[in-house]
Formats: structure tokens, sequence, C-alpha cells
């Protein structure tokens, strides 16, 4: 009884495809229940999210004629796509294809987590509904084993691939802890105000907002629970700020060494961290120079986002030999001994 | 061959210099993962050294702290001991990297001959005095691979982003407190050693310790000691000049410790 898969993702289709292909959570029973009667599939699960539609079904029959009768499930009532939205997977690449869903690896966003949540959540969905039996009960348990092992053995989910978090962790390399820290947005753009609310998120105290316009400032402090500092007069703060955000689209520096020197004498030792997102920038190089001062710009966050990514992409072909392996020894104990439901259950529980 | 101490105490050097040597792949790969082996390689050294000890303790009867050679053997018990402590919290683990070449040098420098002579100093009293001293080295031998610690942390915060993000170092504030913790103790102890000396010895017939240049030298080493650390407290500066001047301290103190130990009349009779 082979395995398939039959889907399209963000690679294959844009969003205005992939949302007329998209099933809501509440119509996935029912969807299950018409795929597994009009496409002949004794075993079935949808996944349906913002990135991708998948088809997994099992048969006792054959794989081609299966794929055909999922890719007529899946285009019922609409137009024919394009030469490559559609991809279709038999054993064992359905099997290494559904591994690598699970552990990120063909995510958006390389390594990331969310898609495991979403994967056992289409697996419980059909799995209380009786769409499931011993080979997906198994192919499922498998993946999320997989996933864990990925997680653990490799650096495949390592470090931050966005200005924001990028950010929170040079924070916690310089500081003991984020708790108690006061944090200063100079400027109201969208990239400071999601890097304060990373910072918060992990345990800073507080917010002050200085912008030129006094009222944006106000509203981003009400926002962020802080407080509007007037952009004249955010230096006499100085004292309380252990980490300065600033993205201005002021023409010249806003902060420099001749102004941050008496400032920081000011704050007896403890260190500064300065996160400058602004083109051009707020910030003087030259800072960087000065004890306790650690500057970062814009292009540091995106080197370290843009160099993680690299390190993950490394460890793409670690984890695809780990997947490889796994996906042929699950299949080749599928073939000496399938599992029953009960089992499943029991170690889809224990996850 | 026989197993005396000094096979065991060679043995272990050898494994502090296995240990320098492991550290400078984790100190090349930017100190990535978590490392147990350096601590495993500097825990069996320490417990070679143990025995080590141990075995010329019983053999002497005493504690084994009374030539020069004992002492740095001393020294560098207390340094891995510390280190071995310290490196139960994860992060601090990878002080080991900074402190084992500090161990395989001083190690090499006690097996020179010269040093494991007949005993200098005999007594309850000198041998607590010696310990003190020792453990006070110890401590601030410690705080010295806390500096190099800080040191190359700020260096890749500031200059090497990524080397700095993806190590597992801890924070440099953190590394700052526990250098000047570290810092601290070695002063407390090293006040003991000498208050013990003043207080509870005597010095030779027809000599001054005020005028013993060893006696000199570790007033000198301590007013250094307190006045970087009055001066850190007092300044507005963070730990950049105080690691700086811990590194310059220390290796003050490990060049010319045996030079004025020669010339002390006192403690090289």
């Amino acid at each position: 009884m082979p395995i398939v898969c039959l889907g399209l993702n963000h690679r294959t289709a844009p969003v205005e495809v992939r949302e007329r292909f998209a099933i809501a959570d509440k119509t996935l029973p029912e969807a299950l229940a018409r795929l597994c009667a009009d496409a002949g599939a004794q075993e079935a699960v949808i996944l349906s999210t913002c990135n991708r539609v998948e088809l997994y079904a099992a048969t006792t029959g054959d794989s081609a004629a299966l794929l055909a009768a999922l890719r007529r499930f899946l285009l019922a009532d609409q137009p024919e796509p394009a030469d490559g939205v559609l991809y279709a997977h038999a054993e064992p690449q359905s099997v290494q294809h559904l591994f690598k869903v699970a552990s990120g690896l063909d995510s958006m966003i390389l390594g990331e987590t969310e898609i495991l949540g979403q994967l056992k959540s289409a697996y419980e969905v059909a799995l209380q509904h009786k769409r499931t039996g011993p080979r997906l009960n198994r192919a499922f348990q498998r993946a999320f084993n997989v996933a864990k092992l990925i997680r653990t053995d490799t650096n495949i989910q390592r470090g931050s691939v966005s200005v924001a978090s990028v950010a929170v962790e040079l924070a916690e390399k310089i500081f003991d802890s984020l708790n108690g820290r006061t944090v200063m947005v100079i400027g109201a753009g969208d990239t400071g105000e999601k890097t304060a609310r990373a910072l918060l998120s992990r345990g800073a105290q507080s917010v002050l907002v200085s912008n030129r316009s006094h009222e944006r400032a106000e509203a981003l402090a009400q926002e962020l629970g802080g407080r509007a500092v007037q952009f004249d007069a955010w230096e006499e703060t100085f004292s309380q700020i252990d980490i300065i955000i600033s993205s201005t689209s002021a023409p010249h520096y806003v902060i420099d060494r001749k102004k941050l020197e008496p400032l920081q004498r000011r704050r007896h030792r403890r260190p500064l961290l300065l996160i400058d997102i602004a083109v051009p920038r707020d910030i003087e190089p030259e800072v960087n120079y000065l004890e306790d001062v650690y500057l970062y710009n814009i292009d540091d966050l995106h080197a370290i986002a843009d160099d993680y990514l690299r390190l993950r992409q490394e460890e793409v072909a670690k984890c695809e030999a780990i997947i490889a392996g796994k996906a042929r020894e699950m299949l080749e104990s599928l073939r000496d001994a399938p599992g029953s439901m009960g089992a499943a259950r029991l170690a889809f529980g224990g996850e | 061959m026989s197993w005396n101490d000094k096979v065991f105490f060679a043995i272990a050097v050898a494994i502090y210099g296995l240990g320098m040597f492991h550290a400078f792949f984790l100190w090349r790969r930017g100190f990535r993962r978590d490392d147990w082996v350096l601590y495993g390689v500097l825990a069996l050294g320490m417990v070679l050294h143990t025995v080590a000890m141990a075995k010329r303790g019983f053999s002497l009867h005493r504690c084994p702290v009374n030539n020069l050679y004992e002492a740095t053997a001393f020294v560098m018990w207390a340094i891995v001991s510390g280190y071995l402590v310290m490196g139960l919290w994860p992060r601090l683990r990878f002080l080991g990297a900074f402190v084992s070449p500090l161990l395989f040098a001083l190690g090499v420098f006690a097996m020179m001959p010269a040093l494991d002579a007949q005993p200098q100093f005999t007594g309850g009293i000198v041998s607590l005095h010696v310990a003190l001293i020792a453990l006070a080295y110890g401590a601030l031998g410690l705080s010295f691979g806390g500096s190099l610690m800080y040191l190359s942390q700020e260096h890749d915060l500031k200059f090497d982003k990524l080397r700095a993000i993806i190590s597992r170092l801890p924070a440099i504030q953190q590394l700052e407190r526990v250098m000047v913790r570290l810092m601290f103790c070695g002063i407390v102890l090293l006040t003991a050693g000498l208050a013990v000396s003043f207080l509870g010895m005597k010095a030779p017939h027809g000599q001054s310790f005020l005028q013993d240049p060893k006696v000199i030298w570790s007033l000198a080493v301590w007013l250094f000691y307190v006045g970087l650390l009055v001066w850190y407290r007092r300044a507005d500066h963070g730990g950049h000049r105080l690691a700086w001047g811990n590194l310059l301290g220390f290796a003050f103190v490990l060049l010319t410790f045996w030079g004025v130990n020669l010339l002390s009349k006192i403690h090289n009779p």
C-alpha cells in the first residue's frame, strides 16, 4: 500500500493561486471524507497552511492511479494550473517530502518550526475522523520523530534570520539578562517597532519613544506600552537607557561620538547597545570604538541574518541524508511489519 | 619506571597540553558547540594532578607546598579545581579554553629540575601561608582566563559580529562580573596569606621581611590588584581596562615570580 503526496507550495505557486486551493480548518473533515470516497484513498491527511496545500494518501491500488485521482480532487472546481504548480510524489519521495516538510526544510524560512505544529494538527484531524491507517500513522509519527532528531542533531534551526530577532540575540550577548532593561526607539519606523516588540517579549522592562512628530511618538508609545519623549529632549533620559533603536529619516547623524562620549560617562560603566536601522545612518560609526558601546547598523544585522541562513543552508545536505536514511528505514519496516492504529495513537500521544 | 608523584604530575601536564591543543580548535571554530570534551580532558588532568599531590603529601607526611615546585603545582591545582566548579555552568565551560594554556605553561615551569629542591620551609603556619598565597594566585589565574575571555568576546561583539552571536560564550556583562569576583577572591586570599606571614611568622635571624625582595614584590602585586579594583570601582570605565590591567598584572606575576624567588634569601635560603 504505497504512500503518495500531491500539492502545491510557496515555491511552485504565488499566493493568489495558493489561496484558491486552501481548505479551511472547519471543512477539513468533510474534505477528507470526499477525498477517501472520490479518490479511492484508504488513508488520507490534508495539510493546508498559508504556504502549502498538500494531500497525503495511501492506497492498496496503484500509485499513479491514486495520484491522478488526487489531482482530480484538488482541481475539482479549479481551472487547470500552469505547468509546475502542482507536484506529485510516489514512494520513496513522498515520505522524504513529508519528513522535509515536518523538519522545516521545505518552508519559506528554512528550518522554522511552525510547520511542525500545523502538520501535527492536520494529522490529528485525520486521526480523529479515522481517515488514517497503519501506513500514514507510521509515516507521520516517524516524520515528527525525524523533525525532533534534526532539531537536536543539526544546526538547521540555529540562529535568527530576521533583523528584529538578530537584535535580540545581540542584546543577549551583551546584557546578562534583558529583564529590567530600558529601550529607546528614536523614529517611529516599522522595523524599529518590531525590534522593540521583540526586545519587550524577551523581558525588556520599558520603552521610550522619541520622534520628530510627537503625536506619532505618543501613538507608538501607547501601542508598545511605553512613554513618549520630546525629540529635542531624548538625551535627558539617556542615563536610564540600555538599548537605542534608531530609525529616523534624518539626513545627518542623530548620535555622534562627540555627543555620546559625555553622555556615556553618566551611565557609570553600563554597556550600551545601539541599533541603527536608518538609511542614511543615524549613528556615527566611530561610536563603536567607545568602551562599553556596541553599534550595529542595518547592514550588520542583515549580514548576520544572511550568514545564519547560509549556515542553515549548509546543514541542508546533512538533514537530507538523515531524512533519506530514516525514510528508507521506515519503508523497509512497513514492508516487513505494518504498524497498528492503536500503537500509532499511543506513539502520537507520547510526542 | 616507578609510578611516583612526578610521573603522575608529568602525565597531568601532558593532558593539560592536550586540552590546550583542543582549545585552539574550539577557538578556531568560534566556540560554537557546548563542548564537554575540554571539560573532561581537564577533569582527567585534575584527577592525575590530585593523585600526584596526594602521593607526595603522604610520602612526606606533610602538605606538599614546601618548595617552588610544590607551590606551583598547588597554584595549578587551585586553578583547575576552580575551573571545574565554574564549568558546571555551561556558558562558563569555555573558560577552560583560556586557562588550559596557562595550566600547561605553569606545569612545564614547575617541572624545571631546580625547582624541586629540598623543602625550603616547614611548619603549619608556613604551610598555611603558602597554601593561601597559592590559592590566591589560583583565583587570579582564573581571573586572568576570564579577562582573556572578556577581551575575546568584546572584540567579536565589535568587529566580528557573526562570530560573537554564534559562539556560546556568556554575555559580556556576565564575564565582567566573573572577572571582578575572581579578582576580589584572589585579593582576599593574598591579603590573608600575607597577613599570616606578618602576624604568625618570624624572619630568620638577621633578616627582615620588609627588606626581602619577594615580600616587597608580593606587597607590590597586592597593591597593584587592590589599586586596579579600587580604580575600576571609582572610575567610569567598564571591564575593558580592568581586563587589560588584569592581563598585564598576571603576566608580570608569571614572568617575575621565579626570578624574584631566586633573589629572596628568606624564600630561597
